[in-house]
């Protein structure tokens, strides 16, 4: 179908052992065979293709390995690895004892992108934080971001520090998918009117392969904060099992005496997270809701620019 | 991730996916049931109460970040520093509620040579003062065998403190103490019964307190003016002559003894005016209370007496010294033992004395741990040797006691003094110019200073928690308590300085409920619904409860 010539790349680099496949993994709910987790460098690069924002392909790619033959393969590659990128996240690992190494290779990929991909957004991950302690987390994430920011000029970096033990791993990939999701605010607004035209408690927006929340409405005080990385927690862990089966996820309804929530396909990029509180509306209305708004959804994106277009083409 | 259009459900795709399926029905549309989501309440009283946020969402990860491995890959288990603590842990039952983990931090476990001084440490409190009196009160021979059976008793009493938690069925009662299963047994009652005696115990070491403290204050400050000024009061006191000088501050209360003697006793013959002004501004019971008013109401009224909790090692200190003090003043006056059966001679008391529950009054006050055994013992590495533990630690305080006891008892000079002029603070027995007295004054007078406010502190924790529901509601609802508490010490310290009834009033009060009738009662219901009662332990039982009635009801006749 469509060559990797042509399909526009994320790239989530990183050194080894910075935590890029346990993160990929998380995010993207993919199992991790054995033979990914090693101690040395990733040999080659991991294509999936995941169908990530609209067609994108996620590439993993090992930074700075120690294997000479490695780093040969890099320099030869380069113009092949990061042509095309629309996306590159990079991962430092924050207990990392070679900063200036790492440092350096960073600026080796931002050069690379600059000559090949100079529209590509870039986004640094300082990852594990977990294991600094907890009131050192801020001067120690302050410290790198300035250091980041001084060092990708003229391209503008946005970083954010993560764990995968706590929550800020999710809220990261969230506002990186935000901020990639075009026309996100128009979206927003409409979900909006949307969520009042149906007299829904609330309504939220996933990405698709992720199930990372783009954007939700709701209309009083929730009490977990939490539930979003929980819900996607929950719906990530349905779709591996469903994948054992060679079967495919596309909806689901919960309801009991209190509430009724609907999880359906919504647009090319996202599901639709609907939550009634009122049970006596019977399913099928809401159902007929959600068919309705998603045309109107989906001229939304046909709308936007020509990036769409050819999306549309390659459908 | 695979093309996701194909919707998972539809009806002429069910007769394909059945060839794939090992069981039947859970793709069968007709025959789908709801699935049932747990509600993670956790067990307890409240049905509001919900495991933390942290908790809910870490489980949440954990169960995702399972799925992504192997069972065997480490790679996305959490390390040690990302679980919560124990405090946080909750086990997830398959009935659908949670339980929260009770286990304390097992770095936080004590060897048994530390839970056995924790235990010695705790339980040695100001009583010890008083054994000498109590020995002298009961009868030299009837004293050691009323402290030795007093001490076997509440041992025991101890030791079914400690058990009855464990015997409470289907319900998780690793953290009660001992009012939380008086609470089970007895309802609301049981509960405000248990803590209004504990508070009679604490309030009455408090009252106590106040009195040695304005006793050890007035005597310091006695000696230093004394040593200032170089006066010399030794014949003013009525006592022994020499380097050890024994007094006997109230010669005129010795029942079997000549009038005459008694009014040698006069005020200080000190013929300096500046002494008498002395006296008037530092009176034992009119004065000196007050002082102490100014500097520990403030102590008081912290909001948290941890800072006070690191001065333990005082008391320890303390009680040493005076081991060491009795065995040098017994070593310098030699024994004075003389053996009366029955009838007392004017120096001597008889063997057998009718006042003896006054002596058992102190030894319930001596030995009372009983409200805080449960979690003194529960930091015990190896819960197996808790009985054994708690026997080795009531032995060792029981020795000291009888070691003070009868070597006070035993040295006290009795041929010039009669041996009924032992007080209650056998320290009374000293003059105030006697410099390892003074030693022992003052390190005592600061050990109290710092366990007076953990005492209030727990008063008021205790009090505040249970009326007002909040350890400190605001500054004036403190303020009052302490100025109440201050206030009864002040009270007793102008007009009932006598720390020997206070001792036994109150041991005896708070023994009657906690020692005697609630642990029995406890333990013979407890035996019952299991149907393990016995005639032979329902009666002994029985009879614990009724010493513990008599012992009280003694100290108001006798």
């Amino acid at each position: 179908m469509s060559s990797t010539a042509m399909k526009k790349k994320v790239l989530l680099m990183g050194k080894s052992g910075s935590g890029k496949t346990s993160m990929r993994s998380i995010i993207f709910a993919n199992y991790i065979a054995r033979d990914t987790r090693r101690l040395g460098a990733t040999i080659d690069v991991e294509h999936s293709h995941v169908r990530f924002l609209g067609n994108l392909v996620l590439n993993l790619w090992d930074c700075g390995g120690q294997d000479t033959f490695m780093e040969n393969y890099f320099t030869s590659q380069r113009d092949n690895i990061f042509r095309n990128v629309e996306v590159l996240i990079y991962i430092f690992d924050v207990e990392s004892r070679e900063l200036e190494k790492d440092m350096h290779y960073y600026q080796s990929c931002l050069e690379a992108i600059l000559q090949n991909s100079p529209d590509a957004k870039v986004f640094c991950l300082v990852h594990k934080m977990d294991l600094v302690q907890e009131d050192q987390r801020d001067l120690i994430f302050k410290e790198r971001e300035e250091d980041l920011k001084r060092l990708s000029r003229p391209l503008a970096c946005t970083c954010f520090r993560t764990s995968i033990w706590d929550e800020t791993l999710y809220k990261a990939w969230s506002s990186i998918v935000y901020q990639l999701i075009p026309n996100v605010q128009q979206l927003e607004t409409n979900l909006r009117n949307f969520a009042q035209i149906i007299e829904a408690d609330e309504v939220l927006l996933f990405e698709r392969a992720t199930f990372l929340v783009i954007s939700h409405y709701q209309c009083k005080e929730q009490r977990d904060a939490h539930r979003f990385e929980k819900i996607s927690n929950i719906i990530k862990q349905f779709k591996l099992s469903c994948s054992k089966l060679a079967a495919s996820f596309q909806s689901m309804e919960v309801r009991n005496s209190n509430f009724a929530a609907f999880i359906d396909v919504f647009t090319s990029n996202t599901y639709v997270m609907v939550i009634m509180s009122d049970p006596s509306i019977p399913s099928a209305a809401t159902l007929i809701n959600i068919r309705n708004a998603r045309k109107h959804f989906e001229k939304l994106e046909r709308v936007d620019g020509p990036k769409h277009s050819l999306h549309m083409r390659m459908r | 991730m695979e093309d996701d259009y194909r919707p998972l459900l539809s009806p002429e795709q069910t007769g394909e996916c059945y060839s794939n399926r090992d069981s039947t029905d859970s793709l069968d549309f007709k025959t789908k049931r709801p699935f049932h989501v747990e509600p993670r309440n956790i067990v307890g009283d409240d049905p509001q109460e919900r495991v933390s946020a942290e908790a809910a969402i870490l489980n949440s990860r954990v169960h995702y970040y399972s799925r992504l491995t192997a069972s065997s890959d480490r790679l996305l288990s959490p390390p040690n520093h990302v679980i919560p603590w124990p405090g946080e842990l909750y086990i997830y039952s398959p009935l659908g509620t949670a339980f929260k983990v009770t286990g304390s931090d097992p770095s936080s476990k004590n060897p048994s040579i530390i839970t056995i001084f924790a235990i010695w440490n705790t339980m040695m409190g100001t009583s010890i003062l008083s054994i000498p009196w109590g020995i002298k009160q009961a009868g030299f021979t009837l004293g050691v065998l009323i402290l030795i059976f007093t001490g076997l008793l509440m041992l025991y009493c101890c030791y079914i403190v400690l058990k009855s938690p464990k015997s409470i069925p289907y319900v998780d009662a690793a953290d009660w103490e001992f009012p939380d299963v008086c609470r089970y047994y007895f309802g609301k009652f049981g509960q405000w019964s248990s803590l209004v005696f504990s508070m009679v115990s604490l309030i009455g070491a408090m009252v106590v307190y106040w009195v040695l403290m304005s006793n050890f204050l007035y005597n310091s400050g006695q000696f230093i003016y004394n040593y200032v000024h170089n006066v010399n009061v030794s014949d003013s006191e009525f006592g022994t002559n020499g380097s050890d000088k024994v007094i006997c501050p109230f010669p005129n209360t010795n029942p079997g003894g000549n009038s005459t003697i008694g009014t040698l006793y006069l005020g200080n013959s000190g013929n300096e005016t500046s002494d008498v002004s002395f006296d008037h501004w530092w009176s034992k019971t009119n004065t000196v209370p007050l002082y102490l008013i100014t500097l520990l109401l403030p102590l008081l009224c912290f909001r948290s007496a941890s800072f006070f909790a690191r001065f333990t090692f005082l008391g320890t200190i303390s009680v040493v010294y005076l081991i060491v003090l009795v065995t040098i003043k017994a070593v310098h006056l030699g024994f004075h033992l003389e053996f009366h059966w029955f009838d007392g001679t004017q120096f001597y008391v008889p063997e057998f004395r009718l006042l003896f529950p006054q002596f058992t009054g102190v030894l319930t006050l001596a030995f009372f741990i009983h409200n805080c055994v449960i979690t003194l013992m529960k930091s015990n590495k190896h819960q197996e040797n808790n009985v054994r533990d708690l026997s080795v630690a009531y032995l060792l305080v029981g020795l000291t006691y009888l070691y003070v006891g009868v070597l006070i008892f035993a040295a006290f000079p009795s041929p010039p003094l009669f041996k009924d002029c032992i007080e209650p603070n056998f320290l009374d027995n000293f003059p105030s110019s006697d410099v390892m007295v003074f030693v022992a004054r003052t390190f005592l007078l600061f050990q109290m200073i710092t366990v007076y406010p953990l005492l209030g502190y727990l008063v008021r924790v205790q009090v505040m928690g249970q009326i007002f529901g909040n350890p400190y509601p605001s500054f004036f609802h403190v303020l009052a308590l302490n100025i109440l508490i201050v206030g009864s010490g002040v009270l007793m310290a102008k007009f009932y300085p006598n720390i020997g009834s206070i001792i036994r009033f109150s041991g005896a009060t708070c023994g009657l409920a906690l020692v005697f009738v609630f642990p029995a009662l406890v333990h013979m219901i407890s035996l019952r619904r299991q149907g393990l009662l016995r005639w032979p332990s329902a009666l002994f039982h029985s009879f614990l409860i009724l010493l513990g009635v008599a012992n009280l009801l003694a100290q108001f006749f006798m």
